[in-house]
């Protein structure tokens, strides 16, 4: 080996070092892990108590299918949402941009108690919501204890966390669209509202192939949210993700070997959904 | 091993030797309510031990129970001296961490001072011949009802002696009071009445060894069959925690089933409705069956890693142990004693003016040495959470009856432990 190249591994060493501990290890380990039955003291190999399990535990479809909903549903919807915060933002007749774009992006910087916290206020039977409902002349609605309404809590509450997040990164692909597309575009005698459909939508595609898949990954991760808004994945299990429901087995029942098996499901559904985003992105090429 | 045989010897020696002044600071953690029962003892705990610090730190149930757990993970790092917990969630500890908690036997838990507790609540508290911990409060079952309203629709509650008598009364009472519902039950999220029932009909999820499942054993099909006809009934209507005590307030239900605790529930919440709330017997399945359930309940428990296990013990066995420690958690918090001889004290024999002057814990407390034991196992949790979704699918007529539902249960519950299902 040169010298050189020696002295970068040696720089490197501390940092390899707990990378291999702290990330290499546990990962081979849970990988392992998924193959023993852990529900007593002296764990064995007993891959259908993981494996297996999964394949017929109606409670993981549970969960797979409360992601899922999740997924399809409040991903495009953010997206869609995002993407025209983004172009209003990017608007040359705005006021106060810096400000808006930061009162878009704020959520993020909020802690996850906080703005949990105030979510179940918000949605509590006496809250704000409720009580503008029934101003409004609608029925109240029990958010918390009804099992599509708490789903439908999860789902505005995500929405409106990351939205303003996506709108900052597409807000970033739309200033790197040149001006003079535009121009030649009005000139042209096309109007707004089609250079949006054909000229920005087309270029920002990358943009938001990148935003699908981050939020892809990151609701496939989602614990947060159904943990301290619906406490814990409630009413019930009905808004019991893939994550609260790894929690539950690891944390909960001490049975990691299973709680292992679900982790490894939970990444590879995500490496599979985001490989199809980007086959899609490519398709039409 | 040999330090460790000698420090237990000198442990046992420290504990039943003649008055040894014990000395030095103890922390507890607990929650809610019975943290603050917790705090009312230590007056007259200090008064035979003044030189103890007792401190109580109310860490919410949840937390407890993950710091309990997070700590015994990390080898008794930061654990206090004395922990609550849950006795049917107890038998995870014992199993996963046998070495995060003291056999109390070292420290002089005698056959004689355990014989002063229930068999059901000793039952998940005493694995492989150690004692993990010590019973605290028990969960009797009993019927909380509103008084004004069984009278007005004309039926006496001591004619309720099965749970088709429950309904029929519940159809009467339900016509003579409009907008009233006869009772309420957490079916979205608990399987409450179930395992009330259950274990009154002496079934529970696994069975008394813990070595199988009995969740489909006729008991358990006679407790769902009971809750589905109570459903169907139109006589059972969901309702959380809160919404319960909503429905209290507003005088929307009749009847609440419930722990014996839940009496410093409805005192409390409302306090407007004194004398219109009585007590009665849980029903059976027959004229003549049995009537004795518990819902909840939890011990206490001394971890390894206290360094004043001495004084940790002396705190357990004069709070738990004597009349005038659980009687004060009853009197101050409404905690119901798990301890036999609580019956005799004064207090307990008193009439209650908030119940119409009935003797509510002569009625709840008399019941407690007939409980059947219903084992958590390190398993209550999976088992627990498959139960609350096969209820509700079967409550929705998912299931051709309640044997076929508890069938399916059984077999999902086998999925996730590994157990057989017993035969």
């Amino acid at each position: 080996m040169r010298l050189r190249t020696r002295t970068a591994y040696a720089f490197l060493t501390p940092y390899l070092l707990v990378f291999l501990t702290f990330w290499i290890w546990p990962i081979a380990n849970s990988f392992w892990l998924s193959f023993l039955n852990t529900r007593s003291a002296n764990w064995t190999f007993n891959p259908r108590m993981t494996w297996g399990r999964l394949l017929v535990d109606p409670a993981f479809a549970n969960a797979l299918w409360n992601t899922l909903l999740i997924l399809v549903i409040q991903v495009p919807v953010m997206i869609a949402l995002a993407t025209v915060l983004a172009v209003l933002l990017n608007s040359p007749i705005l006021k106060a941009r810096g400000l808006f774009r930061f009162a878009f992006f704020a959520p993020v910087v909020v802690g996850e108690v906080a703005y949990a916290a105030m979510f179940r206020l918000l949605f509590n039977e006496f809250g704000i919501i409720n009580k503008m409902l029934v101003a409004a002349g609608l029925t109240s609605i029990p958010w918390l204890s009804d099992p599509n309404a708490a789903m439908a809590v999860i789902i505005i509450a995500l929405t409106w966390r990351w939205a303003g997040y996506n709108a900052i990164i597409i807000l970033a692909g739309l200033q790197s669209i040149p001006e003079d597309v535009y121009e030649a575009a009005t000139l042209d005698g096309v109007s707004k509202v089609r250079q949006f459909f054909y000229i920005t939508l087309p270029l920002l595609k990358p943009v938001i192939i990148l935003c699908v898949v981050i939020s892809v990954i990151g609701t496939m991760q989602l614990f947060s949210e159904p943990f301290l808004i619906t406490n814990r994945g409630g009413p019930g299990q009905a808004t019991e993700t893939l994550g609260l429901f790894l929690y539950r087995q690891g944390f909960g029942a001490f049975n990691f070997g299973y709680a292992s098996a679900v982790a490894y499901t939970i990444t590879a559904l995500a490496i599979a959904i985001s490989l199809l985003n980007l086959w899609l992105g490519k398709e039409r090429e | 091993m040999r330090t460790k045989l000698a420090c237990a010897t000198l442990m046992l020696a420290l504990g039943s030797g003649p008055v040894f002044a014990q000395s030095g600071e103890i922390t507890i953690w607990s929650w809610n309510i019975a943290a603050s029962s917790l705090k009312a003892t230590v007056a007259g705990f200090n008064k035979q031990f003044p030189d103890v610090k007792v401190t109580v730190e109310d860490l919410g149930n949840q937390q407890t129970f993950d710091k309990t757990l997070a700590g015994c993970a990390a080898g008794g790092a930061g654990l206090p001296d004395i922990l609550s917990i849950e006795n049917h969630e107890s038998e995870i500890f014992w199993s996963q961490f046998p070495d995060c908690f003291v056999d109390l036997t070292t420290l002089g838990y005698t056959d004689e001072i355990a014989a002063k507790f229930p068999d059901f609540k000793r039952t998940e508290l005493e694995v492989d011949g150690k004692r993990y911990a010590m019973p605290w409060d028990s969960g009797p079952v009993a019927m909380f009802y509103r008084r004004d309203y069984y009278e007005k629709a004309g039926i006496d509650p001591v004619t309720i002696k099965t749970w088709d008598d429950f309904i029929a009364a519940g159809k009467k009472i339900q016509e003579a009071n409009p907008g009233v519902t006869m009772t309420q039950a957490d079916i979205n999220g608990d399987a409450e009445f179930f395992r009330m029932i259950a274990n009154e009909q002496g079934c529970g999820y696994y069975s008394s060894d813990s070595q199988s499942i009995t969740i489909n054993q006729p008991g358990c099909v006679t407790a769902l069959e009971k809750v589905k006809a109570l459903k169907d009934a139109g006589e059972l209507i969901a309702g959380t925690w809160d919404e319960k005590i909503q429905a209290n307030k507003a005088g929307t239900v009749a009847t609440q089933m419930y722990g014996g605790w839940y009496e410093g529930t409805i005192r409390s919440t409302s306090p407007d409705l004194a004398g219109k709330w009585g007590v009665y017997l849980m029903p059976s399945a027959t004229a003549d069956g049995p009537r004795a359930a518990n819902l909840g309940g939890s011990s206490l428990a001394i971890t390894s890693a206290s360094e004043n296990k001495e004084a940790a013990w002396a705190y357990l066995n004069y709070t738990l142990g004597t009349n005038e420690g659980q009687v004060t958690m009853l009197k101050e918090f409404g905690l119901v004693p798990s301890l036999l001889s609580a019956l005799d004290d004064p207090y307990v024999k008193a009439e209650q003016p908030y119940w119409g002057g009935q003797k509510v814990w002569v009625d709840i407390l008399s019941t407690l040495p007939k409980v059947k034991p219903s084992r958590g196992t390190p398993f209550f949790q999976d088992a627990d959470k498959i139960m609350v979704a096969v209820q509700l699918k079967h409550l929705n007529g998912e299931y051709a009856d309640a044997k076929a539902a508890l069938d399916d249960a059984a077999n999902q519950i086998a999925g996730a432990t590994g157990l057989p299902i017993a035969e």
